[in-house]
């Protein structure tokens, strides 16, 4: 214990003792030097925390920044609500402080109430660097009020109260940052250089500038004795104020150049703090200043951004809503109502139900040209097969005009007709030459023997309009010349024999009526002939007069 | 047949005496052409043109031999006057041999072939017919040079083509057309010679031919 205990003391010292600059750049042994130090003061404080679960602080190499800063929150937390309660306990009865110190005692317990005191507002100075600031720097402020208030001759080198005042005030005029540094570079001299950077730097990269600025709004906004002014969202986001411009680059630029070194121990709230740099710049958005664009708009805020896309799009729509509309947009086009060819350009949708032209490519004539000389040495051609109709008449048989002077006489003529009359010489269908009888005999017996194959099942013929010669002879006398095949169908019709019309009834059969009847109808029909006559005559009477004139 | 006849009529006459007395019918040969016309022996005269003179030398005998051996008629010709002369004999059988004979003689004088002018003593409906181009048409000079062209056709085609469709025989003689054969037939070639006259082209003819021929042939 002695040994820490001194070895704390001594690394506290040795803190205290190196200059600011040295906390720039990342010294492990200085690093080792705070954790020692830090270790020291909890033990110090650890009999005035019994529910302190720790025993002691761990600061191994292997525990970070953030762990031990916990460890000590937990620590210090129950501790200051300890301190507060005393604290009122000797503003109500100012007697008990001198019962509660034992200023008998106050010798030895001095350095622990320096110590504790220092630590104390380390503590909280430590606790001003969280995250969660607000409420400590409310509680410190608060605290130091107290303090003030408690006792006026708690006056010693840690804390002045005029300073405190002088703080206060400058606090209500001006709530920069820098202010607030200054406050704190005010109070670190005072107490030296005991973890200030070390608190300084966490308090730069900890902290916000927004937490810091609502912090000091509210620092601002608690104040009793303000001559504060009514604090207006123009006061932060207008560009009226230059001093805000002048301010912000500054300390965008302060806390750039500290960010700039990479501390172990920060090296989270480093990553933290870019962020919040960002925020930094995104706060301070100033809409209407022109001049120092890009100031500006780093300096706007995501909802502020967002506005000013919106309303440029907004913009764009309406000046498109107020022009003409192009000519895609508008209806029917006629070929004269928009550019030339620019219907071209367009991606227009309809069907097309065209198939797209072949590529003509070095294969595609290749085989086009294979198959042609394929084609021309097979002979097979697409040539169009004429198509022979069946015929649906047959001929007419025409009879031949012999041209020739007859051999015959013309006695025997009539001589060989009379024959034929009467029947003694039975003469077969004529045909007109003998070369076609012979066809015709031998084209029979190839049919003969065609049949034979099929075994005479015929197909039935297709019918032939046949144009035959159709005699007006009696079907007996019909019967005996003709060949088998013809039946009596190609005789006449009865029609065509008798058509009805005419004198049906012989002369025998006739009733009187019926004679007279016919007498009365060869009457009219004379008398019609007669009247025809008559008109006839007198054209032919002027006819004749008219050629001897002209003879 | 007459002795049949007059068998016959005997065997009645018999069977009717054996019964009853009565007049016995006369019975009389049939008369000769000879008796018909009372014993006068009939003539006939056909004057012979000069073309034709020569053929009927060289036909004579064609023509004689009919005649006088199966008509039964004498003929002879009459240098002289250029006549062929024809009488009948005592066993002409008919009366009508002699104007047969006649008009026979009378088809080769105007220009028809022994052959065919022989038909008009075989058949008695044959006759012949003759007609003017003048009769159909007036025509003059070329146009009827070129008449008598279409009438006969190329080498005579038409003419025969004419002939053998209406079996009748034509003979165009200048412009003189004697058409011998039966009265239908000569009407339709009739026609169809005047029609190539007023000028018709000869495949109409034939066409028309056809249809009459057809038709003709309807007939059996």
């Amino acid at each position: 214990m002695a040994a820490t205990t001194t070895a704390g003391a001594e690394a506290l010292h040795r803190l205290k003792l190196t200059e600011p600059p040295m906390y720039l750049t990342p010294s492990s042994e200085l690093a080792n030097l705070a954790r020692t130090a830090s270790e020291h003061l909890f033990t110090l404080l650890k009999p005035y925390t019994p529910k302190s679960p720790f025993d002691r602080l761990l600061v191994d190499e292997k525990f970070d920044a953030e762990q031990i800063w916990q460890q000590i929150d937990l620590q210090s937390q129950p501790l200051i609500s300890s301190v507060r309660r005393q604290v009122n306990k000797f503003e109500k009865d100012p007697l008990e402080v001198n019962n509660m110190f034992k200023i008998g005692e106050s010798v030895q317990e001095k350095p622990s109430e320096v110590v504790l005191a220092g630590e104390e507002e380390e503590d909280d100075e430590d606790e001003d660097e969280d995250e969660d600031g607000n409420e400590d720097e409310d509680e410190d402020e608060g605290e130091r009020e107290i303090k003030e208030r408690d006792a006026g001759d708690v006056g010693d080198m840690f804390f002045n109260e005029e300073e405190m005042k002088l703080m206060e005030d400058d606090e209500d005029g001006d709530y920069g940052l820098n202010k607030k540094k200054q406050v704190l570079k005010k109070t670190g001299g005072k107490f030296g250089d005991e973890d200030e950077d070390e608190d300084g730097d966490g308090d730069e990269e900890e902290e916000d500038d927004e937490d810091d600025e609502l912090g000091l709004l509210e620092l601002a906004g608690e104040e009793d004795d303000s001559e504060a002014e009514e604090i207006m969202y123009d006061d932060f986001y207008t560009s009226n104020k230059k001093h805000d411009q002048n301010k912000k680059p500054k300390v965008n630029k302060e806390v750039k150049d500290i960010n700039m070194r990479d501390d172990e121990e920060h090296e989270d709230s480093d990553i933290g703090d870019e962020d919040g740099e960002e925020d930094v710049d995104e706060d301070d958005d100033d809409d209407d200043i022109v001049s120092d664009e890009e100031t500006k708009k780093d300096n706007l805020s995501t909802h502020e951004k967002h506005l000013l896309e919106q309303r440029a799009k907004i913009e764009q729509v309406e000046r498109e809503n107020l022009e003409a509309k192009a000519w895609t947009m508008q209806g029917e086009v006629t070929a004269t109502k928009r550019p030339k060819n620019s219907a071209l350009g367009e991606d227009l949708d309809w069907e097309r139900n065209v198939k797209p032209p072949p590529v003509i490519t070095e294969e595609v004539s290749q085989s086009i040209e294979e198959l042609i000389m394929k084609r021309i040495s097979e002979g097979h051609f697409d040539d169009v097969q004429k198509v022979n109709k069946l015929p649906s008449k047959a001929p007419r048989e025409m009879k031949e005009l012999d041209e020739n002077q007859s051999k015959k006489g013309l006695g025997e003529l009539y001589a060989d007709e009379y024959a034929q009359k009467t029947g003694l010489v039975s003469q077969a269908l004529s045909f007109s030459d003998e070369q076609k009888k012979e066809a015709s005999l031998l084209f029979k017996r190839l049919c003969l023997k065609l049949d034979a194959l099929s075994h005479f099942h015929f197909t039935p013929k297709p019918v032939i309009e046949d144009m035959s010669i159709q005699t007006n002879v009696p079907a007996l006398a019909m019967e005996e010349i003709a060949p088998l095949a013809v039946s009596d169908a190609a005789m006449l019709a009865p029609e065509e024999v008798f058509s009805g019309k005419g004198d049906i009834k012989e002369e025998a059969e006739l009733t009187q009526t019926d004679r007279k009847r016919r007498r009365a109808s060869k009457k009219r029909k004379f008398k019609a002939e007669n009247a025809k006559k008559m008109a006839k005559k007198p054209r032919e009477n002027t006819q004749t007069a008219g050629d001897g004139k002209e003879e | 047949m007459q002795s049949n006849k007059g068998a016959a009529s005997m065997e009645v006459e018999e069977t009717v005496a054996t019964e009853t007395k009565t007049v016995a019918k006369p019975n009389f040969k049939p008369l000769t052409a000879h008796e018909v016309s009372d014993g006068q022996v009939q003539f006939r005269k056909i004057p012979v043109p000069r073309h034709r003179y020569t053929p009927l030398k060289k036909a004579w005998m064609d023509i004689y031999t009919p005649i006088y051996d199966q008509m039964k008629i004498d003929i002879r010709m009459n240098v002289k006057t250029r006549n062929v002369e024809m009488m009948t004999r005592r066993d002409t059988p008919d009366v009508s041999n002699l104007q047969k004979c006649a008009d026979f003689v009378h088809a080769f004088v105007l220009g028809f072939d022994v052959i065919d002018a022989i038909a008009l003593l075989r058949m008695d409906e044959l006759y012949v017919d003759s007609f003017e181009i003048k009769d159909v048409k007036t025509l003059k000079g070329e146009h009827l040079s070129r008449a008598i062209g279409r009438l006969s056709g190329k080498g005579g085609k038409t003419k025969f083509a004419i002939e053998n469709s209406t079996k009748t025989r034509i003979v165009i003689a200048d412009t003189k057309i004697h058409i011998l054969g039966s009265f239908s037939n000569i009407k339709v070639a009739r026609d169809s010679l005047c029609s190539l006259i007023m000028g018709s082209p000869a495949g109409k003819v034939y066409s028309k031919l056809r249809a009459v021929t057809a038709r003709l042939a309807e007939r059996f």
